[in-house]
Formats: C-alpha cells, structure tokens, sequence
C-alpha cells in the first residue's frame, strides 16, 4: 500500500507551500520555513521532503519560467493537490479532536478559532 | 569588484551525483540562497553556507544511480564484493591487518599534522616573505657568533638611509619577560612585545576593534582577545585603562585576533610601545645591545641585495679595539626551523632535524605497518591458492586477478584510514599537550581530505602490490592440486621483512631509553648550590627597592624564613655578561666573558652556595664594593693557581665603582643556564640592595602551606601594594628539561606503537606457520615430542630473526644517538646494558606473542590434528 501518512515536518512544509503559492519552490520554502520556525534547514532537507510528499500525491510540481536571475535557470513550482488538502483537513481535525479532550482546555472554556 | 561566486568545485561535486534532470532547479535554489547570503554575511560564510547545501543534497532522492551494464562497472562491484566477504570470513585475520594499518597510519597522520604545523610556522602573518630580522656576527676570542641584540640606532639609521629598501622598520626590547598588568583589583604576568608603532601593521595583526595605528600613542596598548575577555568579559574594553607594572597607565586603543600558536609572537597577550621601557630621552643609540630589529622590505626587493647593503652599517660606530662585526638578514621563513649557526655561517637548525627526524619515524611506522599487511597476505597462499586455481581455470586473467587483490587491499586500508581519523581525533588533544602544539584537524579544508584520499589509496597500493603479484602468479594445476610451495625467495623475503620491523622496533626502545638515561643524568647533576625551598619574588615598584633591609627582618621574624638576598636577575638564567677583564700584573685582557651578577650579601647564605676558599661577603665588612667571588671554572678558565687576594682590572667601570677589584673567594660553580652545558665562568659582585628579584630561602622542613601565608602576610606588611607573585626555584629548574621530556614522550609513544604494529604481525604470522605444521606437530606428538620440545621447535625461528634483528640495530642505534648526544656538552654515555635490555625485551615479547600458537599447537590432542584426512 502506498504509504498517505504526513509526518509533523512534512506537514509543515506542506503548509508553507500553501503560503507561499506561486512562490513556492525548494529555495524559497526553505526560506520561509527559517523564518516561521527560527530553526535551520537545508534547501537540499526541503528538497528531499518535497519530493517524498509529491510521491504521496499530495503535491505536483512543475518547472515553471526561466527568469534572468539565478543565472537564467528555472525553478520547481510545487502546488497543493486535493488529496494534499485533505490530508492537512484530516490532520487538523485530528488535533482539535485530541485538544478538546484535553480536560484542562475541554468545556469550552477556552475559545479557541480555526478559520 | 567582480561579484563573488559561488565555489566552483562544490559546483562540480554537486553535478558529479547529482540527477540530471534535477541538476536545473537545483543549481538555481543554490544560486539563490548564495547570493541571499551575500547580502547578510561575508563571502566566506556564503562559500561555506554552498558546500554545506551541497553536501546537504547527499541524499538518496537526488542521487543518480549508477546502473549501467558496464562490463567494467560490473567487474569493480564484484572485486569489492568478494573483498568484504573475505574480510568477514576470517575476523581476526581482518582485525590483526586493519589494526595494524590504521595505528600505522595514526602515527603518519599525527606527524603530518606535525610536519605541516611546524613548516606553516608564521606563515599567517601576510607578508611572511618580506618580513626578516636583523641579526649581528661578531667575531670574540676567534669564534665566530651570530647574535640577535642589537643597538637600537641600527633600526633608525635603517630607516632613514633607505627607505626605498625597508617599508617598516620595528623594533622590541631584547628580553622579553612577563609584565605585571593591573585592572581594578585583577592582576596577571603576561607576556607582551613592547614594539615601534610599525609592528602591528607588519604582522597583519587582525584588528576586532581599534586599529593597527593604535601604538602611535605612547599610552595606547594593543590587547588581546583572549586578554580582553579576562579583564573585561563581555564589556567594550575599547578606552578603558590598564596598569603596567604600577607605574603606567595604559589606554587600550586595539583589540587583535590572538595570533596562532606557530607563529613566533604567538605568546603576546599585548603589544604596547617601547617607549615605555626606556627612560632615556633616546633609547636608539650607538653603543647598547639591548634591541631587537625587525624590518619589513618594499615589494620585490631581494634579500640578498639588502645584505649587501647593510653588512656594515656597524663599521663606522665600533670602537676600534673590538673585533669586526658584521649585520645580515634572517627571513621569516627561517625564524623557527633554520635559525641555528655555525661559524657564522647558517645550518640545518635543530627544529628542522626534528622535522626531518619525526618524518623519517612516520614513514617508518607506516612503513612497519604495510610490511604487516604483505607478510599477513602472502603467507596465507594456500587459502587463496585454491581461489586463484579456481579463478584461472574458469578463464580469469592475471590483470583481472591483480584487481580483485587490489580491491581488497583498497578496502582494508580506507577501513584502517577511517578507524585512525577517529584515533587522530581521539588522541589530538593528548598529543597537542605533549608536543606543546595547537593542532586541530582541519576538517572544513578541502585539500585535507584531498591528501588523505591520496594517502589512502597510496597506502592501499603499496601494501596490496606484493600480495597482489605474488597471489596472482600461481599455476592452476599446481593450485588445485595442493602441491602449491612457495619458493625459498618468498619465504626469504618475509624473513627479511620481520627482520627489518625489529630492527626500528629496537632502536626505537635504545632511543628512548637513552632519552630518558639523558634527562635523569642532568637531572641529578650537582648544581652548585641548594634548589629546594627556595623562592623567587620579582620587585615591580620603586617601594621594592628602598625596603629591603627592613623586609630582610621582617621575613626573618616569622620564623619560617633563614635567610633572604636579592640579585638584579633570576636565579636561573645567566643573562648578564661582561668581557674585557686582565689580572692586575699582565696588559692581555681575558678572551672570553664572564658571566656576571650583582648581589646582596646574604646571597651566598640564600643559595647555599659551596664556598671553596677564601670567605663570603660579609655586612660587617663594609660595602664590599671592590670585592668579587669568582666560580671554580672561571679560575680554571684563567689559569690562576692561587686566585684569593689576586686583582682584576675592568676596562669599564661597573656601576660607577672603581675598575679594580679583588678576588675574595671561590665558589663550586653554579649550574644557572641549560643543564647540558658547562657552567659559564661566574664573577658576583656585591651589592648594597635595590635589585629587583628577591630570593627567600625558606626553613628546612618548614611546612609550605603555613609558612606561605606567614610570608605572604609578612610581606604585604612591609610592601601593601606590591603583589607577592612567587616562583619556586626547583620547579623553574625542571621547565629546563622540557624540550627533552617531550622528545622523550613522542619517542615512548612511537616505540610503543611500532613494537604493538610489529607484534601484531608476528601474531598473525604465528597463527598461520603453526597452522600449515598441524599435521606434522600431530605426528611428532604420537611419537612421543614433549610439550617444550614442540614449543622450542616453533618459536625458534621466530626467536632468530629477532637475534638478527639486534645484531643490524644496535650500530645503527649507537650512530644516530651518538650524533645526537653530540648536542649536549653535559652527557651520558651509551652503556651496554641499554642495548642488553632492548634485545632481550625484544625478544621476550616475540617469545610471548609466537608462544600464544605454538603452545596452544603443542597442547592440542594429537587425535584431533590427524584425523582429519
């Protein structure tokens, strides 16, 4: 069986690349990542991440246009697919699933949003 | 400027297993992030930054595979494949070689680092080739010296005459010795260079705040970072104020990188002017050697065209009735390893022998370690005798065999160079300590693992290429059959081989032996006088000198103290030296210097020197000013056969006294320098007090941890601010022994390994002659052969090659120590019983390391060996 899990960093890059949409490709998702987190990755992590995701079929990528930085090379545009959507749905309901049973938040008495 | 780029070579490395179809994208996210580097951090940074990416993309997704049907390809896989397997067929066989390899090549691996930090030595500083010191060569009594002191105005006229020649021009204080250095309530001795305000500049220190211009002031001090950090801690040390020596305020206009540990300034925790020392109005004058002149050359100016021109800036200002003396240039690169001369003339200096003398151990070792490794894999022939019947008789050619033994050999040896990385990386911190070194493996430097790369597999194909040959020359039939047997030359050769592993092994253990019989022997060399209980506190402040009398009395109140004198240096050096005294009756001044010390009159008392004849000074006797005591060997020196009451003329006046003065006793001469050379002539003149160090002989079997506070607190009474920083003399005496202790230890730890990689071979080569004679110990057995019949058979011939061993190491020991005891007047011989106890060690160890198979060969059961048929 083909393996549909999404460990807790794949997860989170999954979600950059939701960020970042057009933008989002290895250099720039590592980039972002850096910055949301505070932690240090490298792009060649990412890469390898990225890839493995995009064999889950939650991600597809192309190589989107040259562009006359980076010495004229063309970058990976990667994109959410619907699966990918449903995988990040799935996962989030889990968790809220668990924080509502969590006898010190559950009651209500934190009003915690999603939108 | 052109814009940086990224490393070229990460580039390639990175296309070299990256996939082809990722190699776009990738090299574009890399570009990238280079250039968004750039932005933030130095060039550098963003280099490093792009290989740790590159080295970051070794990962199986974007890894190309190399699954071509390559014959060759193939062929490679395979050789390494039977290669591994054969290394786990018979572990301790595999353990034995690849031990053996990986300590050899830890030793070469430790003396290349070695190697490489001694030859970059002050090669940090930019402008290593142009930067030469001054040095001087005089001619006394006939021999010629070359000396470092020189006079201060040689610098200035330097200078001045040619400034189209020198570009900087620097010069320090002659001796250099600790500074006292106060901040606040902290103070520390560290040792600095007072310098002309060129010097920073010349040495490319590498300013972290201030700049280089930071000595143009009189007041300004460079400091340290390591110095900065014990004073100021986090603080901005910039402006702040340092005490030196309690009499000048210094403000700190510079902080610099510290400078590596190779390079000739790497001790200086500060640099401050020189101006500082000297009192004077001009310190630069004509007629004292108390400097030391650097200079630095305009670009392309030749050294040997400036020779010329300063050969005799000396001529013109030297008193007539001096011998010639003549100025030359020693370049940077010659400072540590090549500064030795004789004659006047340089030679190989003694660093650079020990260079040349560890290279020659490393190949040796390494060498001891490859001879292992054939010895191991040939004597195995009738195992893989049959593989290479088989191979052969399937169709395999000799080339093809040859690769399949050279992948092994590959295979081992980059297992035995990743097993002694980590050994080096184990053990540096250990071996840094006893070499006295700062080396760190330089593990972000490409070319590093370049060499090693190259090490490994040139190790590989020196030891896999005797096995290989051999291996590969059987004849099938003769292979299959069982009748292989190899020819008496092999068998020789192997012998020969084991002879020449002991034959290092064992001059290796005489040198050591003898290393440390020579540091014992000048370590019990009588010195003269008493060491023990002795300390040594050196005088800062004016107050030190104007109390002495009243700090005598009361030290010698707290009743630990017997007795206290000062001398204008310490107890261990013999830095003052004066020429040109004549007896009273003759016109011929003496030919050579003394050494010469002034001193309170308690100092004989203090030191518990051995009065020979004649008397001591004595306080009662008045000031004493026109008496001197001379030394055993200075009498000897002049000839005089009845030296009490004899007078000497000076040509100078000493101290404004009179230039004649009377030898009023004799003292055993006092071994104050190197322990390994004859004492030098001694002549003590007396004096009244306020000289700066400060001798306390403390009571016998008085209790150090009372009686040092109780001086302490004595002191401090009569000089409050004074800090009582004290040294004991014995433990200064010992430091003199460093350089041959560590000798010492480095030729114990090589020994030690050679004779472990040596005894590792013997193992494995037991393990085998005992195995093919199975049989025949089996039959000798049931015909009624004791066990130590069987096991002196067996260990014999082991025990002949090491007899053989000795009899070629013992002159080729006794003709390297014998030329390196040349070096040291004060020596031992080489006894006999040194080399005794190396041959019998020797072959004791042999003994040990063969009897492990030949008794357990001979303790066998009979029935077991010769059942198998």
């Amino acid at each position: 069986m083909k393996e549909s899990k999404l460990g807790d960093f794949e997860e989170t890059i999954l979600l950059i690349v939701g960020i970042l949409g057009e933008e989002a490709y290895a250099f720039k998702i590592a980039e972002e990542f850096e910055t949301q987190t505070q932690r240090p990755v490298s792009i060649g992590a990412v890469h390898s991440t990225l890839s493995r995701i995009e064999e889950k079929g939650f991600l597809t990528s192309e190589m989107g246009a040259s562009t006359s930085e980076r010495g004229g090379r063309r970058k990976r545009i990667y994109t959410i697919t619907a699966s990918g959507q449903k995988a990040l749905e799935t996962s989030r309901n889990l968790k809220m699933a668990l924080w509502n049973q969590f006898p010190a938040f559950a009651g209500g008495k934190l009003n915690f949003s999603f939108q | 400027m052109k814009e940086a780029q990224p490393p070229k070579l990460a580039e390639k490395f990175l296309l070299l297993f990256l996939k082809n179809d990722l190699a776009e994208e990738v090299l574009g996210d890399l570009d990238e992030k280079f250039h968004s580097m750039l932005d933030k951090r130095s060039v550098r940074r963003a280099r490093r930054n792009y290989w740790y990416q590159v080295l970051n993309y070794l990962r199986p997704f974007a890894f190309k595979f190399f699954k071509s049907n390559s014959i060759y390809t193939t062929m490679i896989g395979h050789n390494f494949k039977i290669g591994y397997r054969i290394l786990l067929k018979n572990k301790v066989f595999s353990a034995i070689n690849i031990g053996g390899l990986a300590m050899g090549m830890t030793v070469a691996l430790l003396i290349g680092l070695w190697i490489h930090d001694e030859l970059s030595f002050n090669k940090h500083h930019e402008n290593f080739d142009r930067i030469v010191q001054v040095l001087r060569k005089d001619v006394e009594d006939g021999i010629v010296e070359v000396n470092s002191s020189l006079v201060g105005q040689v610098g200035v006229f330097m200078k001045e005459t040619y400034p189209t020649v020198f570009d900087k021009v620097a010069m320090t204080f002659f001796r250099k010795s600790p500074q006292l250095l106060t901040v606040g309530k902290q103070s520390f001795d560290k040792d600095g260079y007072f310098f002309l305000s060129d010097a920073p500049e010349m040495l490319s220190l590498n300013m972290k705040a201030g700049s280089r211009d930071g000595l143009r002031n009189k007041e300004g001090i460079l400091i340290s970072e390591t110095l900065a950090k014990t004073f100021f801690n986090d603080e901005n040390p910039m402006g702040k104020l340092i005490n030196l020596n309690t009499r000048a305020n210094l403000q700190v206009t510079g902080v610099f990188e510290d400078l590596p540990t190779n390079s000739e300034f790497g001790d200086a925790t500060f640099f401050a002017s020189l101006e500082l020392i000297y009192d004077e109005e001009n310190p630069f004058v004509w007629n004292n050697y108390n400097m030391k002149v650097y200079a630095q050359l305009k670009e392309g100016v030749a050294i040997e065209d400036v020779s010329v021109i300063i050969k005799d800036i000396m001529k013109p200002h030297r008193d007539p009735e001096d011998g010639p003396m003549e100025l030359l240039l020693l370049p940077m690169k010659d400072w540590h390893l090549n500064s030795t001369f004789e004659d006047g003339f340089q030679v190989t200096g003694k660093r650079m022998q020990y260079v040349k003398l560890y290279g020659l151990i490393g190949i040796f070792v390494l060498v001891l370690a490859l001879i292992n490794f054939m010895n191991l894999n040939t004597a195995r022939y009738q195992n893989r005798g049959k593989e290479v019947g088989i191979r052969k008789a399937v169709g395999s050619l000799r080339l093809q065999l040859i690769n399949q033994f050279f992948a092994e050999s590959v295979l081992y040896a980059t297992a035995a160079f990743i097993l002694s990385i980590l050994v080096v990386y184990l053990t540096l911190p250990w071996f840094n300590e006893i070499s006295d070194k700062g080396i760190s493996i330089p593990m972000d430097n490409l070319s590093f693992w370049g060499i090693c790369l190259i090490f490994t597999l040139v190790t590989a194909i020196l030891a896999g290429s005797y096995p290989a040959f051999f291996l590969s020359s059987f004849g099938p039939i003769k292979a299959l059959s069982g009748t292989l047997k190899q020819g008496i030359a092999s068998v020789r050769l192997r012998q020969g081989l084991v002879i020449f592993q002991f034959t290092i092994s064992i001059i290796l253990i005489i040198g050591t032996i003898t290393v440390y019989n020579q540091i014992e022997y000048a370590k019990s060399r009588p010195v003269g006088y008493n060491q023990e209980n002795l300390i040594t506190v050196r005088g800062r402040s004016s107050e030190f000198y104007q109390k002495y009398d009243i700090l005598r009395s009361e030290l010698k109140r707290t009743g630990v103290v017997t007795e206290i004198a000062e001398a204008n240096y310490p107890l261990m050096t013999t830095l003052g030296n004066n020429g040109g005294f004549r007896l009273m009756e003759t016109d011929e001044p003496y030919g050579f210097s003394f050494n010469t010390i002034f001193v309170t009159h308690e100092y004989g008392k203090t030191t518990e020197w051995e009065l020979i004849s004649g008397r001591d000074f004595s306080r009662d006797l008045g000031g004493e000013e026109t008496s001197i005591i001379l030394s055993e060997s200075a009498i000897e020196k002049m000839g005089l056969e009845d030296p009490v009451g004899k007078k000497l003329v000076s040509r100078w006046e000493f101290r404004g006294r009179s230039k004649v003065f009377t030898i009023i006793g004799v003292v055993k001469d006092m071994v104050k320098g190197s322990p390994f050379e004859p004492a030098m002539p001694l002549m003590v003149f007396a004096s009244g007090g306020s000289e700066s160090y400060l001798f306390i002989r403390i009571a016998e079997g008085a209790n150090y941890i009372e009686a040092l506070p109780k001086i302490q607190e004595a002191f401090e009474r009569v000089l409050p601010s004074h800090p009582f920083n004290y040294e004991f003399v014995d433990d200064a005496y010992m430091t003199k022994f460093r350089s041959e202790e560590r000798i010492g230890s480095l030729a114990t730890f090589f020994s030690a390994l050679a004779i472990l990689i040596s005894c590792l071979g013997l193992f494995g080569l037991s393990a085998f002659m005992v195995e093919q004679r199975t049989k025949e110990i089996g039959v000798r057995k049931v015909l009624g052969a004791t066990t130590s019949n069987l096991w002196r058979l067996l260990s014999k011939d082991f025990s002949i090659l090491v007899v053989l061993a000795c009899l070629v190491a013992i002159p080729l020991a006794s003709y390297f120590l014998g030329s390196w005891l040349e070096g040291y007047e004060y020596r031992i011989e080489i006894y006999w019983w040194i080399y005794a106890i190396a041959g019998i060690s020797c072959l004791i160890i042999t003994l040990l390391t063969v009897s492990f198979h030949s008794l357990k060969a001979s303790l066998a059961n009979p029935v077991e060996s010769l059942r198998s048929e």
